[in-house]
């Protein structure tokens, strides 16, 4: 049978030749503690109250390209400024923040721009891609979630290091990844042994943060490392897990910068600001497990 | 893919008509559509200068690329070993609700990724049908490359049963009967005369099945997760890329699963051919 053993011929050969692509090195399983964020250049001022506030009169078709993590929140400050302004229509697509920013860049349009970290709004920035300065809008803060029974016994950030817990968090160019990660290395200190124990335990390294939660949800993992938002939003959804704060000297404070982008209507955008940084807009984010900023 | 497939004689030249000029016009236009994806990817990856010599990018290939063409051929493996005799079982007997096992057999062809990872982890999760039967035994396989190898079978094996099942279809029954006449086995007449007869539907069942295996994206991601080394095929690899805003390398990653698939394309053609080894 030529064809066949030709076939399984190849088929053995790609696998064998697969063994010999160059070795990497073996990759450290594990967590790499991301430098501590660096301070940045422009941070963005906390609840300043952007110059135009109003919606124009004319009929507005408003596009606002938020970080995933602010789905549901957006959601319903997007029907709240409708309900208001019957002229003005709000879309709201929600994505990781840096596939925001990349599809800003590969020409996608749009009016505002909220990202989950500075870091991806500086970016924003620094390509021209926004109009102006970014104001902090919100803030998030990370937990540890895990199945509402808790199959696993996690009572803190001590038993993520216990042996064979499935523990999943979001990968290191998300930002709740990243937080997560600097989360964990504020924690163990110089303690390597229990960082590598902690690394261990990580069974996946999931795109967005919104992954990681429904890993959780699912039971597939015993531990998850989410925003407090995201659990919030399990629980609105009606499959809650179970909540474990992170020690109160971990700092795990995430920072949401909002902007108009360069090239949309800003007039509107500003005002879709306003509203956001309104009394009413922060009772929607507080709903949604967010921070409120001071 | 079957015996017949078009490419084996080409089709005669004749001249063109007004028609014919219409036609030419409209598959013009659609060849340039259907190809320009793929030369754009070329064009960009080349413009992006994506560098193996980035530590990061070379070892997200390497690892990717590996367990990509491990996982793909186990998973072929095991959807010819258990693929061929179901196949056989559908051509030759009259089962009970015949119709109905067919067509569940085909499902995954047309069951959305999302779908297949929903109900993959329905079936396989911990705290699906056979989730807690799996744990007594030990047996956890969420997040394991064996969860990727599921999936892949799942998507794959419909293709290779289906042009399985066509080839067995197609031959004389007369001819078995024959052999069992002669004092051949079961065994050795399927081996020795049905197998010979379908060699080329089951190699292009497997090709189509491997290639299936090979793009595996949206099951996997939701049932096994997203690991380097363990869970992270090629599309995972070049999906996490691009979410993470490292485009040249996404684009590396997709022009080396392009070419992987091309070499199978190959592959399929070669033994398509009539001049090739019977």
């Amino acid at each position: 049978m030529p064809r066949i053993k030709s076939l399984a011929i190849f088929a053995l050969i790609m696998t064998l030749a697969s063994f010999g692509l160059p070795a990497a090195p073996a990759t450290a399983v594990g967590l790499d503690c991301p430098p501590t964020a660096a301070a940045t250049t422009a941070s963005p001022a906390a609840g300043s109250i952007p110059d135009a506030v109003a919606f124009p009169d004319e009929d507005v078709e408003l596009t606002v390209f938020a970080a995933a993590s602010l789905t549901d929140a957006y959601a319903e400050i997007a029907d709240a400024i409708e309900a208001a302004h019957p002229n003005v229509f709000v879309t709201v697509e929600t994505a990781g923040s840096q596939t925001l920013v990349t599809q800003l860049t590969e020409g996608a349009e749009a009016d505002v721009l909220a990202t989950a970290n500075t870091r991806t709004m500086e970016q924003a920035r620094n390509e021209g891609l926004i109009d102006g300065d970014a104001v902090l809008f919100t803030a998030n803060r990370l937990v540890i979630v895990t199945p509402q029974d808790d199959p696993a016994g996690i009572a803190g950030i001590d038993d993520l290091a216990q042996d064979d817990i499935r523990l999943v968090v979001a990968g290191e160019e998300v930002p709740a990844g990243r937080y997560a990660r600097q989360a964990i290395c504020a924690w163990v200190g110089d303690d390597a042994d229990a960082l590598a124990r902690i690394g261990d335990n990580v069974v996946s390294e999931e795109v967005d943060v919104r992954s990681v939660l429904a890993k959780v949800q699912l039971g597939e993992a015993d531990a998850g490392i989410v925003y407090a938002s995201d659990a919030a939003a399990a629980e609105i959804a009606g499959t809650p897990v179970r909540i474990v704060e992170f020690p109160d000297d971990v700092t795990t404070a995430a920072a949401y910068p909002i902007a108009p982008v360069a090239g949309g209507n800003t007039e509107a955008a500003r005002a879709f600001i306003a509203f956001v940084m309104s009394d009413e807009g922060q009772d929607i984010l507080d709903h949604y497990g967010f921070t409120p900023v001071s | 893919m079957t015996e017949s497939s078009p490419h084996r004689t080409g089709p005669p030249s004749r001249p063109l008509t007004g028609l014919g000029w219409g036609t030419v016009a409209i598959g013009l236009i659609a060849l340039v559509a259907l190809t320009l994806p793929t030369v754009a990817l070329l064009e960009r990856t080349l413009d992006a200068r994506p560098s193996l010599a980035d530590e990061r990018t070379r070892e997200t290939l390497v690892e990717a690329l590996r367990l990509s063409l491990v996982t793909s051929v186990v998973a072929l493996a095991v959807i010819v070993a258990f693929g061929t005799p179901v196949a056989w079982m559908l051509a030759r007997y009259r089962l009970p609700a015949h119709r109905l096992l067919d067509a569940l057999i085909d499902l995954p062809i047309i069951l959305p990724p999302a779908v297949a990872g929903i109900a993959l982890l329905a079936a396989f999760g911990r705290r699906g049908l056979l989730g807690d039967e799996l744990e007594a035994l030990g047996i956890t396989i969420g997040f394991s490359t064996a969860a990727v190898v599921i999936a892949q079978v799942f998507v794959g094996a419909p293709f290779y049963i289906r042009t399985a099942r066509t080839g067995f279809g197609r031959i004389d029954g007369g001819l078995e009967e024959a052999a069992a006449d002669l004092g051949a086995s079961p065994l050795r007449t399927f081996w020795r005369v049905v197998l010979p007869l379908t060699r080329s539907s089951l190699a292009a069942g497997a090709v189509l099945a491997w290639a299936r295996a090979l793009g595996e994206f949206g099951a996997t991601i939701m049932f096994a997760g997203n690991r380097p080394g363990v869970t992270q095929t090629m599309p995972l690899a070049i999906y996490e890329r691009f979410l993470a805003g490292d485009l040249p390398t996404a684009l590396l990653l997709s022009t080396v699963l392009l070419g992987s698939s091309a070499l199978l394309l190959v592959v399929v053609r070669m033994l398509g051919e009539p001049g090739a080894p019977r």
